[in-house]
């Protein structure tokens, strides 16, 4: 504009219009059509782009957007066409490659075509709200060309069955899908997925059901999950190649559905091969790929869950209830410590320690072990007798590691009081018997039940510990203090607190004159320190070692019980004792004394004593004899110690009571503790909340605790609501 | 003249009175002071009534008793002027009507409860023994619960979980008899706070029928 004046710079429009000659438009158009011809043709370098735009923008000024526009279209759908027919044309494979050049072409072509009509893009179009360039030159290329009868089918057919040659092994031209899926992407998603995505979709599971079905008849579980995997990864891989990545989802989906959904509950009972015999295996390969798989189909984790359960309680209720490895009580433990160690690699290694595999093994160990309701003796045995020997020589660090294992393994008893029974008679016999193998180790194991059950639990049992250090320093103190007893026979006494340590009735058997003797000298020592005590002998309990000449000489060293002792010690003073003599001179039970003789009258290698008639039963009319021509190769002999034994019927069912018994008493005491605190509460609630607290020691039955509630009722501790039964009430 | 009136109401009252204690000292024990186990036998045998009879039990409970087999000169007092009576043959009509009275359920339950009582003779007692509570439930709960009473008591006398009843089951019972369906026992639930014996008798029962 050239009015250019000397005042302010103005911008004015156009004064005098502009004669607009009606064939102006109509050239115009004819410029930029040829324009498009000439592009379409690849012709477009002799073009300038200044005087077609120009042009365009004119038109646009000129309010000839409208013809301008569909002059466009007109012109770009003719052209279409004619791509089309050319695309029709191609044969074979050359069919893609055609469709893909011609589209780049088209591409290019309208990226000139809408730099040149720029303006009309910017201006008529969005006031007229018509498509912009861009996108009518996509959906012209769609509408002639995709969706064209001849190419819609032929396309879709041709990219299927490529695919389909890729899945049967055959190698493609990757890249030039890639392309012609971008393609149809850029087209829109509706084109993708209903010229594309939908049928490859449908196909692809179709393939996947033939294909699934077939490796189902003919591979094992194993081997299926395998072929699996692969195919899974493959069409992975496939759509980081030349698929939409944002819907991998979908295509993984198929082959999860029907690869893996479909068959998977035949795959995990298959006989020989399926769920149970890879756990039996340890195949933990199998295991991790079986997990990885089914973690992606739903329900696929809880139907492997289910079926590890079943099995694991299948095989522990065979393991607690097999007769013959009930006889043998450290082998049942330790089969029980196996099977736990076997399922925590197995969850640890193929089940990447998935919590609620682990909850699922918790909960079935805690089933079994609670089937057999020696399980909490047997427990006892075995660290018994990893105690007594299992444990020597090994290193400080593997003890704790198996001293945690079984710790793991005691968690799941809900007997943990039975436990505490057997642990303490156990603890007992080794510590009076000095049998422990590691004092460390025995400390080890009572922290750790500290901190399963709490400081109430293990109290006594550290009051074990505790007497023992004592005593030891009582008897410095007494030998110390009685230097004249060096010569004569040596006493070493082992003061118990009571209440501490198992009780064992006892009666005291009569003691030779030496040994009473010394006995009182300790008693007063003792008594001098510890005034308002009182000593009880517990002669049942102790061990000897005599010295003893044979007929021809032979000396041995006998170690003995104190009634073994107490026996042996008559025959200084007699030849021959009847049993009757020898039961009332000692006053040893009548049980006692026959286990007794027996064990020395009647075992090789031990036969101190020569009994007539030579029966291997005790009578009560037998008579004894020292075993003048006794021989043994070892100077030193033992005689029958005690050693912790699985227990006998009847001392079972006598265990058992006590337990029974004990447990009324805390059951009582939760109740007023919680009764105490709450003042009223309603049945439920109480037997819930006396169950929980009672949790770590036993499982609280229901109607002994409504038992002991009548009880306390009765003992007025607690009243029953007038109006609402069900409700208790404390009375203070 | 409120004198006179009272006067008269009064020596109404005395007249009234002394014809009570008149009638108490026909069966009284002179030594004790009050009527004994004898007295009360003859009491029933003029009244025409059975010794065991429940009706006596009701009496007792009228005369709010403390010991069984006795009434006290208060206790005869209060329980007759409560009555309305003075004299036997209107107490005899009294009894009838004292029936009704305890079938009420604003009474019936204190009644129940006091029979159980009145079954504690020592001192401390806090339980009655077995064969007492069969007699006791047949006496006062058989003629409304009669099914129930009968099962309930063959049972008493099979188990031998318990040897004597205390009051909160004794209490209990009245509860089972009006609540439970019988005798199909549906609606027992026995995780409620029922006591153990008659969680106990329920399962014998099912277990009978099955």
């Amino acid at each position: 504009m050239s009015n250019q004046k000397k005042r302010i710079f103005q911008i004015e429009a156009f004064k005098n219009r502009v004669v607009v000659d009606p064939k102006y438009a109509e050239k115009t158009w004819k410029i930029l059509e040829h324009a498009i011809h000439e592009i379409y043709n690849h012709n477009a370098s002799g073009l300038s782009f200044e005087e077609l735009y120009r042009n365009a923008y004119n038109m646009v000024l000129h309010k000839f957007g409208e013809k301008l526009y569909s002059g466009l279209v007109t012109t770009m759908t003719a052209h279409l066409k004619e791509i089309s027919k050319s695309i029709e044309a191609a044969q074979g494979d050359l069919f893609l490659e055609e469709l893909n050049r011609k589209w780049n072409d088209h591409n290019k072509a309208l990226q000139m075509i809408r730099d040149m009509l720029m303006y009309m893009d910017r201006t008529y179009i969005p006031n007229t709200h018509k498509t912009p360039v861009h996108e009518l030159g996509l959906t012209l290329w769609r509408d002639n060309i995709i969706h064209s009868g001849k190419i819609q089918s032929r396309l879709l057919s041709t990219l299927l069955e490529l695919v389909h040659s890729e899945r049967t092994g055959e190698v493609i031209d990757r890249g030039l899908m890639r392309n012609i899926v971008k393609m149809l992407m850029d087209l829109g998603s509706s084109v993708y997925q209903e010229d594309f995505e939908k049928p490859f979709l449908e196909v692809s599971a179709e393939f996947y059901r033939r294909e699934s079905q077939k490796f189902i008849e003919c591979y094992d579980c194993g081997d299926y999950l395998k072929k699996a995997e692969i195919r899974l990864n493959e069409e992975i891989e496939r759509v980081t190649h030349y698929l939409d990545a944002k819907n991998e989802g979908k295509i993984t989906h198929v082959v999860e559905k029907e690869m893996i959904a479909n068959h998977m509950m035949r795959l995990v009972h298959m006989e020989n091969s399926g769920l149970v015999n890879m756990l039996l295996n340890d195949k933990h390969g199998d295991l991790g790929r079986m997990y990885n798989l089914f973690r992606r189909v739903p329900n696929g984790l809880a139907m492997i869950r289910d079926v590890m359960t079943s099995h694991l309680r299948e095989t522990g209720k065979q393991l607690v209830t097999d007769a013959e490895r009930l006889k043998d009580p450290v082998e049942y433990v330790q089969r029980l410590l196996d099977e736990k160690e076997k399922y925590d690699g197995i969850i640890s290694l193929a089940f990447s320690n998935d919590k609620t595999f682990q909850n699922a093994l918790n909960s079935s160990f805690e089933y079994f072990i609670n089937l057999n309701s020696r399980s909490p003796e047997f427990i006892s045995l075995f660290v018994d007798d990893k105690l007594r020997k299992g444990l020597k020589g090994v290193s400080e660090e593997d003890v704790e590691i198996i001293l945690d294992k079984v710790m793991m393994i005691f968690c799941y008893l809900q007997e943990k009081d039975v436990f505490e029974k057997y642990y303490k008679q156990h603890l007992a016999k080794r510590l009076l018997s000095g049998k422990t193998v590691s004092d460390d180790a025995e400390r080890s194991l009572i922290v750790k039940l500290k901190t399963a059950c709490g400081y109430q639990y293990t109290s006594k049992l550290e009051g074990m510990f505790t007497d023992m250090k004592t005593s030891q320093d009582t008897m410095q103190g007494f030998c110390s203090s009685h230097p004249e007893l060096t010569d004569g026979p040596t006493l070493v006494v082992q003061v118990l607190t009571t209440g501490s340590w198992p009780t064992q009735p006892s009666i005291t058997c009569h003691l030779p004159f030496e040994m009473s003797a010394l006995c009182e000298k300790f008693r007063s020592y003792y008594l001098g320190i510890h005034t308002g005590r009182r000593l009880s002998w517990q002669t049942n309990m102790g061990t000897a070692d005599i010295k003893a000449i044979f007929g021809k000489g032979q000396k041995h060293e006998l170690n003995v019980s104190t009634y073994q002792m107490c026996i042996l010690m008559l025959f200084n003073n007699a030849d021959r004792l009847s049993y009757k003599e020898i039961e009332q001179v000692t006053a040893i039970p009548a049980s006692d004394l026959k286990r007794c003789l027996q064990s020395m009258a009647c075992v090789k290698g031990k036969n101190v004593l020569r009994k007539e008639p030579m029966s291997k039963d005790i009578g009560e009319d037998d008579s004894f004899f020292v075993n003048e021509k006794f021989a043994s190769k070892f100077y030193k002999v033992k005689v029958g110690t005690v050693v912790a034994q699985k227990e006998s019927e009847p001392e079972k069912q006598e265990t058992r009571q006590r337990v029974e018994e004990d447990r009324k008493p805390q059951i009582e005491a939760a109740v007023v503790r919680i009764m105490k605190s709450r003042k009223v509460l309603d049945h439920n609630n109480i037997i819930a909340e006396v169950t929980k607290q009672l949790q770590s020691r036993f499982l609280a039955n229901p109607t002994e605790i409504k038992k002991r509630i009548e009880s306390l009722i009765e003992r007025e501790f607690l009243e029953r609501d007038n109006s609402d039964r069900k409700m208790y009430r404390y009375l203070a | 003249m409120l004198v006179g009136y009272s006067n008269v109401s009064s020596k109404a009252k005395i007249k009234g009175l002394e014809k009570i204690d008149r009638l108490f000292n026909t069966y009284a024990n002179s030594s004790f002071g009050m009527i004994d186990p004898e007295g009360i036998e003859a009491l029933c045998s003029d009244l025409g009534v059975d010794y065991t009879d429940v009706r006596i039990l009701m009496l007792a409970w009228k005369l709010k008793a403390e010991k069984q087999g006795y009434f006290t000169q208060d206790e005869w007092q209060t329980g007759l002027k409560a009555l309305g009576v003075d004299s036997l043959s209107k107490l005899k009509k009294a009894l009838s009507d004292l029936e009704k009275e305890v079938e009420k359920p604003s009474n019936y339950e204190d009644f129940y409860t006091y029979a159980f009582r009145y079954c504690l003779t020592e001192e401390k007692q806090k339980s009655v023994d077995i064969e007492s509570i069969c007699e006791l439930l047949n006496l006062v709960l058989g003629v409304q619960f009669r099914p129930q009473i009968d099962s309930l008591i063959e049972y008493l006398k099979v188990q031998n979980d318990y040897k004597v009843i205390n009051s909160d089951q004794w209490i209990n019972f009245l509860r089972f008899c009006k609540e439970i369906s019988f005798p199909d026992l549906e609606n027992y639930d026995a995780i409620q706070a029922w006591p153990l014996i008659l969680d106990n008798y329920v399962e014998w029962m099912r277990e009978k029928h099955s």
